[in-house]
């Protein structure tokens, strides 16, 4: 897949500086930007979150879903192989597959039925040879050069992904270590199953939502219901970690026992924000209550996959997050929403207790939605060159933390993002 | 009581839950609900369909229903303000032979900034369980069953 040219870059013209702890708000707004996102990075040397395997486990099985602004579909076929292809007839482009997941023997085309292979090849053409001698498709006409637009496909952990480019490195090495050994903790050790989807709309640019997952600044200050119940606090054990690209970022908070200390610079920490209200109680804890099924003390892991994907377990859910960017100001951020095979009837419903934290009416995850729309709102019309700032955990050198307070993470996958979006930066000392 | 005069009484019934909310006394909500026992589920037609059991969100004693608007009430959830119309339709009542009501209706909810732009915000369906209690009826099990299951924006005050 080759790229567009070199293009347009920013309107302000180039990056602001080279650590990255300056992010242009054009980038969130710009209808040019964000067609150059869809090129670069969507069809780019990229791999895309399509579904989980066992969302398809027997042939024919199919989901469709989205890559950018593509509807893609995956696709089971014989002897256990994972297809992926545009959901666009060869012929005159129409959608084929309508449904969100379903079981098919083949594909085909509603407008002139033109049938296509569980593994996106073109196998029938209604007419090829015409009636009664008269009319058909041309005699050189070849099917086999007549396919669906299929698309690169890997594996890891469970999860499918697709790339439009051959440039896309091999799958372990995109993940990164961190990625690969908390996907295995998370999604391999026990068997997956899903307990349900959740759909969540949010009027602001997808990055934003990038930046919100690798910002864990803000958890502990945003989410009164997290730091109240002691989910997170601004005092909690942690850090980051990122992969050599610094695109992807594994962050991870710690269970440690709270003292009258702790206590104490958490209230120091919210002093005059009114948000703190150590007197907070629940009428029936039972949701904080839920024991964490795995005993390795992580309160929080998120893992942040560039460009769309999102791996986490917060308290005792786990969950994949997977964006789908619906123009500049929108984003879909569709949930996938997991218990486990080995799960007892009483973890399976502390699971459906406990996805009250997250989700569009998460007790901690709403306020992310909220967030995004109001950075969106906010700077729609800030001055040309205007521009945010990340220096919370130190800037120069982008680099792993112990430390939670930090916006490090987020300058990393800007730096990646500069590099596949071919952006120019402004000189300086490097980061 | 004849089939219209159960209907009558459950519409009259889920006006007065929907003006509750419409009116924002978040604080009276629970009250609609059966103290002994209650569950409160909004679920997505997508998951129901697929017979997947996470609800978006989920209540299952009278505590997490007052818990659900304890922090609208104290006024400290970050979330976008809009004025709601809870709009009821389509009731259908009818009385089970244990004496409890089974009860459905139609949900439209209308969202208006705080500019006074509106939009049309949730469309879904309301399955409920009711007990007969002195002058009205308390809420055993809700279900709110949403067509509209891509939320827009949040889901901080309930439905």
């Amino acid at each position: 897949m080759e790229h567009t040219a070199s293009g347009p870059a920013l309107p302000a013209g180039r990056w602001p500086n080279p650590d990255f702890s300056r992010v242009p708000y054009e980038v969130f707004t710009s209808p040019e930007v964000y067609q150059r996102e869809m090129q670069r990075i969507f069809r780019g040397p990229v791999w895309n979150y399509l579904c989980m395997e066992i969302e398809i486990p027997a042939e024919g099985d199919y989901v469709s879903t989205w890559i950018g602004e593509t509807s893609v579909v995956a696709s089971r076929a014989a002897e256990g192989s994972i297809h992926a292809f545009e959901n666009s007839c060869a012929h005159r482009g129409a959608k084929i597959v309508s449904k969100v997941r379903g079981k098919a023997r083949r594909h085909t085309c509603p407008y002139h039925l033109w049938t296509y292979s569980l593994e996106g090849e073109l196998i029938g053409v209604p007419l090829e040879k015409g009636v009664q001698g008269k009319g058909g498709m041309p005699p050189c006409f070849d099917k086999r050069a007549h396919g669906l637009n299929r698309l690169r496909v890997a594996t890891f952990g469970g999860l499918v992904f697709a790339s439009f480019s051959e440039a896309a490195p091999p799958i372990e090495d995109w993940l990164g270590p961190h990625s690969r050994s908390q996907i295995e903790r998370l999604l391999v050790q026990r068997k997956p199953k899903v307990l349900g989807y959740l759909r969540q709309r949010i009027p602001g640019n997808w990055k934003l939502y990038n930046e919100n997952v690798r910002d864990p600044y803000h958890g502990s200050l945003l989410h009164l219901f997290q730091v109240s119940f002691r989910l997170q606090q601004p005092t909690m054990r942690g850090g980051i970690k990122l992969d050599a690209d610094l695109k992807n970022t594994w962050n991870h908070s710690i269970v440690t026992e709270q003292n009258d200390r702790d206590q104490q610079a958490v209230a120091s920490a919210y002093e005059g924000t009114g948000k703190f209200q150590p007197d907070l109680t629940m009428a029936d804890p039972a949701l904080t209550r839920v024991p964490l099924d795995l005993g390795d003390g992580y309160k929080t892991t998120i893992l942040s996959m560039f460009p769309t994907l999102i791996v986490a377990q917060v308290d005792n859910t786990y969950a994949i997050r997977h964006l789908r960017p619906k123009g500049p100001d929108l984003v879909e951020l569709h949930i996938t929403y997991l218990g486990f095979e080995s799960d007892t009837e009483q973890q399976t419903r502390d699971k459906l207790l406990t996805v009250n934290f997250i989700g569009p009416s998460g007790y901690i995850s709403l306020e992310d939605g909220e967030a995004l729309r109001l950075v969106q709102e906010g700077i729609r019309h800030r001055r040309p060159g205007d521009f945010e700032i990340l220096e919370m955990g130190g800037v120069g050198e982008i680099r792993d933390t112990d430390y939670l307070s930090q916006e490090i993470s987020i300058r990393g996958f800007w730096s990646y993002y500069c590099r596949i979006m071919d952006f120019p930066v402004a000189p300086g000392p490097a980061a | 009581m004849s089939a219209a005069g159960l209907r009558a009484e459950v519409e009259s019934f889920l006006y007065d839950y929907a003006a509750c909310l419409n009116e924002e006394r978040f604080a009276e909500w629970p009250d609609f609900f059966d103290e002994r026992e209650c569950v409160y589920e909004i679920l997505s037609r997508e998951n129901r369909d697929l017979n997947l059991p996470a609800p978006i969100m989920g209540c299952y004693s009278h505590g997490m229903v007052r818990d659900r608007v304890a922090m609208l009430v104290k006024g400290t959830l970050t979330y976008r303000h809009m004025y709601l119309l809870h709009q009821v339709s389509n009731v259908r009542a009818v009385r089970e032979p244990d004496g409890s009501i089974r009860a459905a209706a139609g949900l439209v909810v209308h969202q208006s900034s705080e500019e006074g732009v509106p939009s049309l915000y949730i469309v879904g369906r309301y399955q409920a369980r009711l007990r007969s209690v002195a002058g009205g009826f308390r809420i055993v099990k809700m279900e709110v069953i949403l067509d509209s299951f891509g939320i827009d924006t949040m889901l901080a005050v309930p439905l």
